[in-house]
């Protein structure tokens, strides 16, 4: 090993260290290990300005590519396109919310079902994935954990079976397209894939797991939700849809700022914008038509992740241009013999049993690389295309496994424990962890059959 | 009782704490909050009371919680901010009350009609207590004082400020072991109600 690279890989395990122990904010550790990677890595020990640029990668923010882009086009280092689509969803995001427009849906929906906790619960369970699919499971079921706890105090039910449910759903419905979850977006600006790709690959895989996990849901929890004999419920006190909502205008003007965001992302692969195109485009709106809460959803933006991002792809720049990962790949290739079938079957289960303990998101955006150096060096875009399903299936979904694996499960057991519903490890794992498994192993198995069989390495 | 009085009261596993705090509400006629503030945050909640003992006064483990910006998903730090919470606001209404352990100190800290105890006792003294209260044999009380006694450290110096123990925490510290539970109750409570002579 070089100097380059002990030092490369030695900031890299102490920032994820210090990202398990969460003492210090997570964009503070990342940023101050990019720092380090810039100064030590590409300044001490490779006395290289190429490198630096290559990892700060902001020239390509000036190219007519990075907006407008006829062909696919791989990035590395600072995933900028990634920064800015996240930036303009939460944007979104945080307007959609200010008007109410996420408890009014699941307050209308619950309505729908005329409060019954098995419809209830199963149509839970498919919003929680729609939604993902365009907006982060995060915000989802932060909304989604509070009306559930909320309704399940008024119909007298045990709120942790439907929210435990929610989470897995958001975060497989977050697996169905490009800008579902962070590693997609990472995946798909990373190697110049479309919401479409992601749609036609992942989304049918995410689909098919989808009708699985709902039975398998409802098989596990229907007696926990079934009615309690003579137990009344009083409808009326269950809040009225309507009441959600903070401004009409608001509402109207969030939604359809929403409605637009789906079109152009579902659109993209045919007119060609970008998804950093997208994201600028939806945050002006928004921003635009905020009025006088223009500071608050500015304030409302996650910045710390953002910036938490910024950090890690410096990071995970040192290790590419220092070549650890090539070295990891090329470990990867010697363990499975030019068997593709066996490669795929250690990514995907290497991928969900890591994002089960720790954050998928530096995850995926250090094995995009190796994913890349493993069909690199077999020269075959079909293999590609079959490790970036399989990494984005890995990481995506065994995340849902613990309590720890994907924010959003923090942010479902948060509110959860909050509202006096503690979901510790045993419970949380007795049906998540069996579900994981069950979705890997059906992914694993469609990946086999759909993408493997023509591959030659 | 026409001041307000309120008093954190720590203790060492085996010191007797739980049932001077008994003696001082007893003897003021004020309510005593102990595990039961669980209860009350149960019934408010529709939550299983046992489920939450299983969290009451723990450190959160690092390794298996993780906290995303504002939402932490630890039930132990959420468990100790609702009982802080649930202090706050009895204190706030005006209730006059003891409270045993749950960092209560750190909770009202800065109330001046607060008046903090921390009860400690000579280890032998602690170790025949809990091997006549639990019936365990000597090897395994010393175990278990030691473990809660541990636990009840972390828990106060991870949720408010370090010092559980020490006598620069507390406004009055004391040791059990030389009057006895009723003795050492008595004197505290003198204590208090010349505390609360000198309250304006």
């Amino acid at each position: 090993m070089t100097a380059a690279q002990i030092i490369a890989v030695s900031i890299f395990l102490v920032m994820f260290a210090l990202m398990v122990l969460d003492k210090i904010e997570k964009q503070y550790v990342t940023l101050t290990a990019g720092a380090l990677t810039l100064i030590f890595v590409f300044g001490v020990a490779m006395r290289s300005i190429d490198a630096v640029v290559k990892t700060l990668n902001y020239k390509a923010i000036f190219t007519l590519n990075f907006w407008y882009s006829t062909q696919s086009e791989e990035s590395s280092g600072i995933n900028w396109a990634t920064i800015i689509f996240l930036c303009g969803m939460m944007i979104m995001v945080e307007g959609m919310a200010h008007a109410g427009f996420f408890r009014w849906l699941c307050l209308r929906l619950a309505k729908l079902v005329n409060y019954k906790p098995i419809p209830l619960f199963i149509t839970f369970m498919v919003m929680a994935s729609v939604l993902s699919m365009f907006i982060d499971s995060i915000t989802v079921i932060l909304f989604l954990a509070a009306v559930t706890v909320e309704l399940s105090k008024l119909l007298k039910l045990n709120p942790v079976p439907m929210i435990l449910s929610e989470i897995f759903c958001a975060n497989l419905g977050g697996s169905a397209t490009m800008c579902g979850d962070p590693p997609n977006i990472i995946i798909g600006t990373g190697l110049g894939y479309s919401f479409f790709d992601f749609l036609k690959n992942t989304g049918v895989i995410a689909g098919i797991c989808l009708i699985v996990v709902v039975i398998y849901f409802y098989l596990v929890y229907h007696k926990q939700l079934a009615p309690k004999d003579g137990e009344t419920v009083d409808l009326s006190a269950i809040p009225d849809p309507k009441s959600a909502i903070s401004s009409t205008r608001e509402f109207v003007i969030s939604s359809v700022i929403f409605g637009i965001a789906v079109i152009l992302l579902v659109s993209h692969s045919a007119t060609h914008l970008t998804v950093a195109f997208i994201g600028t485009f939806i945050a002006i709106i928004t921003l635009a038509t905020s009025g006088k809460n223009i500071g608050k959803v500015l304030k409302g933006v996650d910045w710390k992740t953002l910036a938490f991002f910024i950090g890690l792809f410096i990071v995970v720049g040192g290790l590419e241009q220092t070549g650890v990962l090539t070295a990891i790949a090329g470990v990867i290739e010697k363990i499975c013999g030019g068997n593709v079938y066996l490669m795929v079957a250690i990514i995907i289960w290497l991928s969900a049993f890591a994002s089960a303990f720790v954050d998928n998101i530096p995850f995926a955006a250090t094995m995009l690389p190796v994913i890349k150096g493993l069909a690199g060096a077999s020269g075959s875009p079909a293999l590609v295309h079959c490790l970036a399903w399989t990494l984005s299936m890995g990481t995506d979904i065994g995340g849902s496994a613990t309590p720890i694996g994907a924010s959003a499960n923090v942010v479902g057991t948060a509110v959860a424990a909050k509202n006096g519903h503690p979901i510790g490890w045993g419970k949380y794992c007795k049906t998540a962890a069996p579900a994981t498994i069950i979705v890997v192993a059906i992914s694993m198995l469609i990946i086999f059959l759909r993408y493997c069989g023509g591959i030659t390495i | 009782m026409d001041k307000q009085i309120l008093i954190a009261l720590g203790r060492t596993c085996g010191s007797g704490g739980h049932v001077i705090a008994e003696r001082i509400a007893e003897h003021f006629g004020i309510s005593l909050y102990d595990k039961n503030i669980l209860k009350h945050i149960a019934d408010e909640n529709n939550s299983d009371y046992e489920e939450l003992v299983k969290y009451d006064e723990k450190k959160r483990n690092i390794f298996l919680s993780r906290k995303y910006n504002e939402h932490n998903a630890s039930m132990e730090d959420v468990l100790a901010q609702m009982q802080a919470d649930f202090i706050k606001e009895k204190a706030a209404s005006g209730e006059s009350f003891v409270v045993v352990g749950r960092c209560a100190d750190v909770a009202l800290h800065g109330n001046e009609n607060l008046i903090t105890i921390f009860v400690n006792a000579e280890d032998d003294a602690r170790i025949k207590r809990i091997m006549t209260a639990d019936k365990l044999s000597e090897k395994e009380a010393k175990v278990f004082i030691e473990k809660k006694d541990k636990q009840r450290r972390n828990y106060h110096d991870s949720h408010g400020v370090e010092g559980w123990g020490d006598a620069t925490t507390y406004d009055i510290c004391i040791s059990s072991s030389y009057f006895g539970i009723e003795e050492t109750a008595d004197f505290l409570c003198a204590y208090i109600e010349k505390r609360m002579a000198k309250l304006k």
